[in-house]
């Protein structure tokens, strides 16, 4: 039993943690990419800048080197440098103080570089004799002492390469931790979940009012067990309570049953000591009265008790709900006609429905009876029953005063009265409702209070 | 004058029930003990017996199917502090004839004796007569002083249970049970209503009511 919107879903409050997990899980993710990528731009800066450095160095050494030796030897040199360097990456040439080819295997000047004996940048690179052109250089040009010039170049390919190959190891390692690791997050993260669903399915039953069920614990004995456990003995606790203070209130209807019987009793022979006419007779009638409805009370409190305590499934077969609805409706319309109140009786064919039968007859009678007290003299009220989603839906609707959502929960404990009905201070003893809950509660159906716009109430058994 | 046995261990109880039969006019015996009690029952010779179900020396549904099975059929009320509806089948399986819970009142008890002491009578008949007033079980029509009268199923249903038991006081309780068929409380004043109803019907265009209250326990169809 729950009173509809009252209690929030479980699928919506599991759905609500699987997305903050997943959001979670994104984050770290994106995070941890973005680290990489600076990581990546990091290393790579250094290293081009360290490569650069040895580079130029490079450069630096051979020219110092060539520009000491004698120049006679050069062009020889020269030429032994390139067939030394088997990679193909350094470059040299030989000018004479008007720029005209001398020796090496590059035929001319590259336009824009300065003759100062520094290294610098060459994007375009420069054309060997051999044709073949490297893609971006760094050279160095110096005038000798005859005034002829020296050209040195060195391909950056390789610093390039260099790069690639860090940024390249970094990708290759960042999607070999980041899958794994959102992987396993994801899995991690579902374990606590999956157990965190079991202990919500677990205390379904306590929301809908069974005490008596508990937390699943595990062998772990972690701090989802720890707090299981912890409830658990909150649950006992709580069961305990309620248990004694439903038995003392028990108790005392019993025990005040007999004496109220006894009193009524004499109340009869009184009556009938007094004979006809007698005008103390209606005194001691409304005495009587107000001994059946104390009498009353006691006997649906008891009873309730009784559903409660039985659990029972003796008095369970197939029953004929259509048929059921009707003798309700026959059992109760002439008491709508006194009221003036238009009662309707809607029923398809139903299937057959395993409950108990008079039980389910005094619940749908309660709650007719009840729509019959709260609607006004002229209203309507409409009892329903029809197949909904494969499961029968039993509906009394009134069209009296409504019962405001924050109180409808309340509606189903023993003796609450709406506060906002002044109309129920002459409606029966309060234990209608809680005694259908009961009834729904045995047979495993919701029973819920809703709105039956644009004013009223609706009452409905999901069997 | 009829002989009843009051089998009950609650001393105050059963002087109670005993009370109220002895002032509707009938003998009544009282045993406290289930052994004592069957001994009494199947020595024969009483209208009826009021059985408690908890009894020393011997359980009140045992007893009742005992006496069942040594052939003696005399009424018993069982009366029960066990309200549950699988009780009173169990009751009512076990041989008894009526079943009432604990606590009731006394007037309800000898209103369900007077029942039993006049079952049996009249059953066969296929016309119903209470005064002017004629009911025809296999045409299923009713007549008052020639007229016909225009009733509902139920309401059919209902007059035939009065008229059966004319001159009876029937509570709205044995009526709920024996016309519905339900054993719980229908709130309200259902029942009244009902009678309201087929009293407007029954009684109503001038003729003399025969369907009467009886204050503060229930109804009664007698001639007038």
């Amino acid at each position: 039993m729950n009173a509809g919107a009252a209690s929030p879903r479980q699928d919506e409050l599991s759905g609500r943690w699987r997305s903050s997990t997943k959001r979670l899980l994104l984050v770290y993710g994106a995070f941890f990419v973005a680290w990489t990528v600076v990581l990546i731009g990091a290393i790579r800066w250094q290293t081009a800048n360290y490569l650069d450095g040895i580079v130029d160095s490079i450069l630096e050494q051979r020219l110092r080197y060539l520009s000491s030796v004698d120049r006679a030897h050069l062009p020889a040199l020269l030429a032994a440098t390139t067939q030394l360097d088997l990679r193909g990456l350094m470059a040299s040439g030989l000018f004479d103080a008007q720029g005209r080819y001398l020796a090496g295997d590059i035929d001319h000047l590259p336009s824009g570089l300065a003759i100062d004996g520094r290294v610098h940048p060459l994007p375009d690179g420069v054309q060997r004799i051999s044709g073949e052109r490297a893609g971006r250089m760094h050279a160095v040009a110096l005038r000798l002492e005859d005034g002829s010039v020296m050209l040195l170049a060195r391909d950056y390919r390789v610093v390039d390469q260099v790069g690639a190959i860090i940024r390249s190891g970094l990708l290759w390692a960042l999607s070999l931790t980041l899958v794994p690791g959102l992987l396993g997050g994801y899995l991690l993260s579902r374990g606590p979940l999956r157990r965190v669903r079991a202990i919500e399915t677990a205390i379904q039953p306590v929301m809908r009012g069974d005490l008596g069920a508990r937390l699943p614990v595990s062998e772990r004995r972690d701090e989802l067990d720890m707090l299981a456990a912890i409830v658990n003995r909150m649950l006992e606790q709580i069961e305990r309570l309620l248990g004694e203070v439903k038995g003392v209130s028990d108790s005392i209807a019993h025990d005040l049953r007999t004496p109220l019987t006894r009193l009524r009793t004499q109340l009869h022979r009184v009556q009938q000591l007094g004979g006809d006419g007698d005008p103390r007779n209606d005194l001691v009638e409304r005495c009587i009265v107000e001994a059946d409805a104390l009498l009353d009370r006691f006997r649906a409190l008891l009873r309730i008790s009784e559903l409660e305590d039985i659990g029972r499934r003796a008095g369970f077969g197939v029953v004929d709900v259509g048929e059921t609805v009707r003798r309700v409706h026959e059992l109760y319309a002439p008491l709508a006609e006194e009221k003036d109140i238009a009662f309707a009786l809607e029923a398809d064919s139903l299937p057959p429905l395993r409950a108990d039968g008079h039980l389910l007859f005094e619940a749908i009678g309660n709650l007719v009876d009840n729509a019959i007290k709260f609607a006004p003299r002229g209203g309507r009220v409409v009892l329903r029953a029809a197949t909904e989603g494969g499961r029968v839906a039993i509906e009394v609707s009134d069209d009296g005063l409504g019962i405001p959502p924050e109180e409808r929960e309340a509606v189903l404990r023993r003796f609450y009265r709406s506060a906002a009905s002044g109309a129920a201070e002459a409606a029966g003893h309060g234990l209608g409702l809680p005694l259908v809950a009961a009834i729904a509660r045995l047979h495993g159906y919701a029973f819920s209070i809703g709105d039956n716009p644009p004013r009223g109430t609706r009452m409905r058994l999901s069997c | 004058m009829a002989r009843i046995l009051t089998i009950e261990d609650d001393a105050v109880t059963a002087r109670e029930i005993a009370a109220e039969l002895q002032a509707a006019g009938n003998e009544v015996d009282c045993v406290g003990d289930g052994r004592a009690g069957f001994e009494r029952a199947l020595a024969g010779g009483y209208d009826a017996i009021t059985l408690d179900r908890m009894l020393p020396g011997m359980d009140g549904l045992e007893l009742v199917s005992e006496l069942r099975r040594a052939g003696v059929d005399t009424p018993v009320l069982m009366i029960s502090a066990l309200s549950d509806v699988d009780a009173r089948v169990r009751g009512l399986r076990a041989g008894g004839d009526d079943y009432l819970t604990k606590p009731f009142a006394p007037e309800e008890m000898a209103a369900r004796i007077e029942v039993l002491l006049r079952r049996g009578a009249g059953v066969r008949e296929t016309t119903l007569r209470v005064g002017d007033l004629e009911l025809d079980l296999i045409a299923r029509t009713a007549r008052r002083g020639g007229t016909a009268l225009d009733l509902l199923p139920l309401e059919f249903r209902l007059l035939e249970y009065l008229m059966r038991h004319a001159g009876q006081v029937l509570t709205r309780t044995m009526i709920f049970e024996a016309v519905w068929g339900y054993h719980f409380d229908p709130g309200t004043n259902v029942i009244d209503v009902h009678i309201g109803r087929l009293r407007r019907k029954v009684d109503g265009n001038g003729f003399a009511s025969l369907i009467h209250t009886v204050r503060g326990c229930g109804y009664a169809m007698r001639a007038p």
